[in-house]
């Protein structure tokens, strides 16, 4: 317990120097905007950032990105609640109460309801990262390398099995980014696979022209075909405070979005949309008040607003503590740190304390620049919701080139990100999702190192998977969860709560 | 037939992504499992994934109906003509001259008219002139400066939309605007290395 407050203090003595509040602040705005704007999203954000964070020390850069992909919670809720058009994918339960509310003229309400509920959710979640990070790595310190594999093998079955829709496809594009990822210098021979001879391709594919091809600009393809449905607002906001009443109904269901979104953040392949979803399904279960639930209940903005904050919190634990990325935004991360020249594993929170304490307090002062952002601010964020988007995708456009030609500064990269944004395109069209694929990208080269490491030392044996019992109870849980999702109920229950 | 047309294109397409790979893989030495060569671990990961492959796509022809969306003969015929024009460009590009004389550029001249010649088709139109606009990016870039590849990105994205193309004032406004925006980032604050007017290289 000591240590612990002696080591967030040590956070808080980093995330306050100046260049670490300002930069929260940056990212924090900047997630509050693309959050509040539909058609981007944090994933092509951050991939977009990436490059600008190369001359920044570490912390700096993931104080800055992990801003994004929480500011972009916050933001979300006001345009689903004040357009009924989810800003984010996680802000689409959002829309059922929380545009009812605001017809009934409670659009205030709704939004700080949706604002403060994530702030409580976000420093309970803050605490729990805390407390996590350091009893986890411990665990992950008796890891071998066959543990390891398994443990990744594990977190790529659920990213697929909890992605939208078909599972064996979500597999099979896992499986297709485990072998993009494959491209490059074979790491213990030197020799070049899949290269085709072209020098860029010595380090494998960028992936950053992954990321930004399949879900930035084939994003914007996608919502150019589509007509623009974003009316005109004419409701009120109203007033930011809550009625007696309104408080006691919303406050049980921000505590148990708080909890739920905290645990379905840990899940590989959870995060913040499946949060929310969660805790919606919960509320029109659990809630006194369910009867309400269609005509604008408060407890339907409460409990996911808060579950989906509490999650992309928690999302960072597997993340610092393993080295492994639960989902598309936290691969992001992993390459940002490697770009930075750091190995994400359980070594991290003893070799970086200011990179693992810095952020978790960064995180709990970015979100209370985020309560203050969202809520007094609110003014300015419907002025920007007012750009159509005729002239907001060149802008994007323009960002992503740059991004990507910055990264080596050689327009390959450029080209490469529009072959991915063709591929992203086709995907969508086939209904193939493209966030299993870049995690099982990230996490390819990783799995090959331990699979090959685990083998010398078993000396070929691939029975070391099942006899070491921390890998076989690994194996064993993913082979459950894929059977379970053959059980055609279960299967039905997910698309339910995925489809809200 | 209960044909699932998407799960049919996406097992197919998983199935021939694995065979190209295992076609090339069989240049690198497999070595053996306690010693893996830089060809054991690809070996397992196309076996795995022409598996899979299959299981999509005969899954596929019981779940339907989930049909793809419709290609007018105009769709396939341009798609058709890109591909023709695209490498045409490509193969043609090398003799065009000192201003195409930098990395990739016969590639992009390649990809740009292989874009355009897409949006012949209503029903490629946005994807053409969206991934039009990156390549005209990256070829402007470095010969014609930051500037000229904004101004040319911007113009060519626009067209897709066709309120740009009755009145055009307001994406000059974006184009002033952007430059000035990204001069400020990209130049003054970050300093990136990039030339950026055309009489600055």
């Amino acid at each position: 317990m000591e240590t612990l407050i002696a080591n967030l203090a040590h956070g808080f003595s980093v995330a306050l120097s100046f260049e670490n509040l300002l930069f929260a602040l940056i990212g924090c705005l900047i997630g509050t905007a693309i959050g509040v704007l539909p058609g981007i999203g944090p994933v092509a954000t951050i991939s977009l950032l990436l490059p600008i964070t190369f001359g920044q020390p570490p912390v700096t850069a993931i104080i800055m990105l992990a801003g994004i992909y929480y500011g972009a919670q916050y933001g979300g809720s006001t345009t689903a609640i004040l357009l009924n058009l989810p800003g984010e994918v996680s802000a689409v339960v959002t829309t059922l109460e929380g545009y009812k509310m605001a017809r009934n003229g409670r659009a205030g309400a709704a939004l700080a309801i949706a604002a403060i509920g994530s702030f409580f959710a976000g420093s309970v979640a803050t605490v729990l990262v805390a407390a996590s990070g350091p009893l986890l790595t411990s665990v992950a310190l008796s890891f071998g390398p066959a543990d390891y594999f398994s443990l990744m093998l594990l977190g790529l079955i659920i990213s697929a099995v909890l992605a939208q829709g078909s599972v064996l496809k979500s597999i099979g594009m896992v499986v297709l980014g485990v072998a993009l990822g494959l491209v490059g210098t074979d790491v213990q021979t030197g020799q070049q696979r899949f290269t085709f001879g072209i020098p860029e391709l010595s380090d494998g594919i960028g992936f950053v022209a992954v990321a930004m091809g399949m879900f930035g600009i084939a994003e914007i393809i996608l919502n150019l075909e589509k007509p623009e449905a974003r009316s005109v607002l004419s409701t009120k906001v109203g007033s930011l405070w809550l009625t007696r009443q309104e408080w006691v109904r919303a406050t049980p269901s921000v505590l148990r979005g708080t909890v739920v979104g905290s645990v379905l953040g840990i899940l590989p392949g959870g995060g913040a949309a499946l949060a929310s979803f969660g805790s919606y399904m919960m509320e029109r279960r659990l809630s006194k008040n369910r009867h309400l639930f269609g005509q604008g209940a408060i407890e339907g903005v409460a409990g996911p607003e808060s579950a989906n904050n509490a999650a992309s919190q928690t999302s960072f634990i597997p993340l610092l503590t393993l080295g492994i990325p639960s989902n598309a935004v936290m691969a992001l991360m992993v390459g940002a740190l490697i770009i930075q020249g750091i190995q994400p594993g359980p070594r991290m929170v003893e070799a970086q304390p200011d990179l693992f304490w810095g952020l978790i307090a960064s995180m709990w002062i970015g979100n209370l620049m985020l309560l203050i952002i969202n809520l007094p601010m609110i003014g300015m964020w419907v002025k920007l919701l007012q750009v159509p988007y005729k002239y907001l995708f060149p802008s994007i456009l323009i960002f992503c080139a740059i991004g990507s030609y910055s990264i080596n500064n050689n327009v390959f990269d450029v080209y490469m990100t529009v072959l991915f944004a063709v591929f992203g395109y086709m995907c969508a069209k086939l209904r193939m999702e493209p966030a299993p694929l870049l995690i099982g990208f990230v996490l390819g080269p990783m799995m090959e190192e331990h699979l090959r490491r685990a083998m010398l030392l078993s000396r070929g044996d691939p029975m070391v998977f099942v006899e070491r019992p921390i890998s076989a109870t690994l194996l064993a849980i993913g082979a459950v969860a894929l059977l379970a999702m053959a059980l055609p109920n279960l299967r039905k229950g997910k698309e339910a709560a995925l489809a809200g | 037939m209960k044909l699932n047309a998407k799960d049919i294109a996406s097992g197919v397409f998983l199935v021939a992504v694995a065979a190209a790979g295992l076609w090339l893989n069989q240049e690198h030495a497999l070595g053996t499992a306690r010693r893996m060569g830089p060809g054991y671990m690809p070996m397992l990961v196309f076996w795995v994934l022409m598996a899979l492959g299959g299981i999509v796509l005969l899954i596929g022809l019981f779940n339907g109906p989930d049909p793809l969306e419709k290609w007018t003969p105009l769709d396939a015929k341009s798609l058709a003509a890109a591909v023709a024009v695209g490498l045409a460009a490509y193969l043609v590009a090398p003799w065009l001259g000192p201003l195409f004389a930098q990395n990739y550029a016969d590639v992009g001249l390649g990809m740009l008219a292989g874009f355009l010649v897409l949006c012949w088709a209503a029903g490629w139109r946005m994807l053409g002139y969206v991934c039009a606009a990156l390549c005209v990016f990256s070829l402007l870039l470095e010969k014609g400066g930051l500037m000229l590849a904004i101004i040319g990105t911007v113009v060519v994205s626009a067209i897709a939309d066709p309120d740009h193309r009755a009145r055009p004032l307001g994406i000059v406004g974006v184009t002033v605007f952007l430059l000035g925006l990204c001069w400020w980032i990209f130049i003054r604050q970050l300093d990136i290395r990039v030339p950026v007017w055309p009489w600055s290289l």
